[in-house]
């Protein structure tokens, strides 16, 4: 055992390190910007949530005119996880939790001040999407606390009245608009999961194909050959698709009769969902294979392009909850709209029509993609 | 002082590929320094330099690959690039630019089709160019068991796929054993007596006295062409090594100054 032979060969590796300027820039930026906006996802400060109101009180009087609903109201707007958005009916409120304009909305009977002075139970409605589970339970959180705060002033108050020593609870009546309301984590979760293992294995095997197509020197083959940019560019697309959807349908397959994962909406249009990224993925691929030497290089791409997208794009963390400048971010990323259309589809049973706008945006990626790929085919051509 | 193909004679009409004053730079490197060359149809023309002198950027720019920055090439009376005249061009790279998971069949067929040659077609022929260079028994192995001399038989087989008219062969030789170097060449000479114009480079000096002529590289630029037998006569040279020395010697000796 020679110490300087060891020495030697530790050494030859900071060498080459200190030359491989872009892994040195990876090992220690990369990890520092992951572990910030890990720090921030795990922490709570979750930007406040848009919750309706629909007040239908019609209030009463104890020592003068009370209105519980509007007292609820105030309660809600000092709510910390809340901006409140009041809505005039129940009806407009729906339309609004259903588009997603709002996270869920409380509603408050006619008879709430009524009945909790009669000594009966009121009921609210509470009315959430039902397909993040995050969100949901956030507005749960949001109005069971200001409930609790808001029946011990009652409390209190009904008690310096003279009245019944413990005011009648209030309960809650929760709907879930979009999906059914006893869905399991896997069926919430799983239209995502199935996104990102789409996008991260046909971005990896398409870029590594093509880097291993210049440097085995095939592509030189390919140029010199008739074959147009468009022609290899549409091969390789075709080629990819068939792969990444049999994929997905092999992962659609084992969740649903194997994980007993529910689809509620079909699952043709998710596949056309999955097909539309895979063909964006594709082309970044072949134009990112092209900044890259060795299949190392290709792999110290997925850091940079994947890591943040499966932070950011919903996978776990909802886009609604983050930060307005990393929402922003996470409007640009294709996963994003990919993720937030498969579940459209598979949780709450959505159409085309639901996932337009998404299908919009992951058609005009791929078609960036497909000339940014082309154009840097053609930098293979002198 | 230096001879180029061009000044060796041959009308123009019957050139398989005419360059004239080609100039390719990548950044301050100057790959082609003005090179003249013409390569008569029919013949075997071996391109003769030693690494870095220019062989495989003028191949490349031949075959339509890279754009001269200055000068042109016409190939088959056709201006380079032109994607037409690309399907007429067999075109051989220096490393066996194959796909390493499928066979060699499955590699032939694949180019073939690129070509334009129907299914059918391209099966039929990777069949006869299989046994054209005896690959038989491995021809349905993966290209990654095969040895350097089966792949480099297979490389050429994919250049041969589309029956070009002219065929560019990039250091076809290097790194091949003598045996399987002897058998490449009589494939070679067999294309040729069949009409094809065959281009080969290489930088090993014995291997040209096989070629009906022979064009020198050196810093981009062709220093010396003709027949074998006519370079030693003038180099008054008793070997084709000795003959390039000859004529690289002043080439070398001229452009020192100019490089900085």
């Amino acid at each position: 055992m020679s110490p300087s032979r060891v020495a030697a060969i530790a050494g030859r590796i900071f060498t080459q390190f200190r030359r491989d300027r872009r892994t040195l820039g990876l090992i220690f930026i990369v990890p520092v910007v992951v572990m910030s906006l890990v720090g921030y996802l795990l922490s709570d400060r979750r930007e406040p949530l848009e919750v309706g109101f629909v007040n239908l009180d019609r209030g009463g009087t104890l020592f003068g005119p009370i209105n519980l609903g509007m007292s609820l109201e105030g309660a809600l707007r000092r709510e910390g996880g809340v901006t409140l958005r009041p809505y005039p009916s129940a009806d407009a409120a729906e339309g609004a939790v259903r588009s997603g304009a709002i996270a869920g909305a409380l509603v408050a009977p006619a008879d709430l001040t009524e009945r909790t002075f009669a000594g009966e139970t009121a009921e609210l409605r509470l009315l959430l999407r039902g397909v993040e589970p995050i969100i949901d339970n956030a507005v749960r959180l949001a109005v069971g606390r200001t409930l609790a705060q808001l029946s011990q002033v009652l409390a209190e108050r009904v008690a310096a009245a003279g009245g019944a020593a413990s005011a009648p609870p209030v309960t809650v009546d929760e709907r879930t608009l979009l999906a059914s309301p006893d869905l399991a984590t896997i069926d919430y979760y799983g239209p995502s999961f199935i996104g990102a293992f789409a996008f991260f294995f046909t971005f990896l095997l398409a870029s590594v194909s093509f880097l291993r197509e210049r440097s085995t020197g095939t592509i030189e083959r390919l140029s010199a050959s008739p074959a147009t940019r468009l022609e290899v560019v549409l091969g390789y697309l075709l080629g990819f698709l068939g792969f990444a959807l049999i994929q997905s349908l092999v992962i659609l397959g084992y969740s649903v009769w194997v994980l007993n994962m529910r689809v509620a909406g079909s699952i043709v249009v998710a596949l056309l969902v999955l097909a539309i990224l895979v063909v964006g993925v594709v082309n970044l691929g072949i134009a990112l294979s092209f900044f890259a030497r060795t299949e190392l290089q290709v792999v110290q791409f997925i850091p940079l392009v994947f890591l943040p997208q499966v932070l950011l794009a919903g996978l776990i963390w909802p886009v609604e909850t983050l930060h307005p400048s990393l929402r922003v971010l996470a409007q640009v990323f294709p996963l994003t709209h990919a993720l937030a259309a498969l579940r459209t589809v598979m949780i709450a049973g959505g159409g085309l029509a639901d996932i337009g706008d998404r299908l919009l945006l992951l058609g005009l990626f791929a078609a960036a993609m497909i000339v940014v790929g082309a154009a840097a085919l053609s930098k293979q051509r002198g | 002082m230096s001879r180029t193909a061009g000044a060796t004679g041959g009308a123009p009409v019957s050139d398989a590929v005419s360059a004239s004053g080609l100039v390719r730079t990548f950044g301050r490197i100057r790959a082609l320094d003005g090179l003249d060359l013409s390569v008569r149809k029919g013949e075997i023309l071996g391109l003769l330099g030693p690494n870095g002198s220019g062989k495989s950027t003028l191949i490349r720019v031949i075959v339509g690959l890279l754009r001269p920055t200055a000068g042109a090439v016409t190939v088959l009376a056709r201006r380079m690039p032109d994607r037409g005249t690309s399907a007429r061009i067999g075109y051989m790279t220096q490393t066996a630019a194959l796909y390493e998971d499928l066979t060699p069949r499955e590699n032939l067929t694949f180019f073939g089709r690129l070509y334009g040659l129907t299914r059918r077609e391209a099966r039929r022929r990777a069949a006869e160019l299989i046994e054209r260079v005896a690959l038989m028994e491995r021809a349905d192995a993966p290209v990654h068991e095969l040895s350097g001399g089966m792949r480099q038989r297979t490389n050429l087989a994919c250049a041969l796929i589309h029956r070009p008219d002219l065929l560019l062969l990039d250091e076809p030789t290097a790194g091949i054993d003598p045996p399987n170097r002897r058998s490449l060449w009589e494939y070679f000479h067999d294309l040729n007596r069949g009409g094809t114009t065959l281009l080969v480079s290489t930088y090993i000096m014995d291997e040209v006295e096989r070629c009906h002529r022979v064009a020198m590289i050196e810093r981009g630029r062709i220093i010396a062409a003709g027949s074998p037998e006519e370079l030693r006569r003038a180099a008054g040279a008793a070997t084709m090594e000795e003959a390039f020395l000859a004529f690289s010697a002043p080439a070398v000796r001229g452009e020192a100054p100019a490089s900085t």
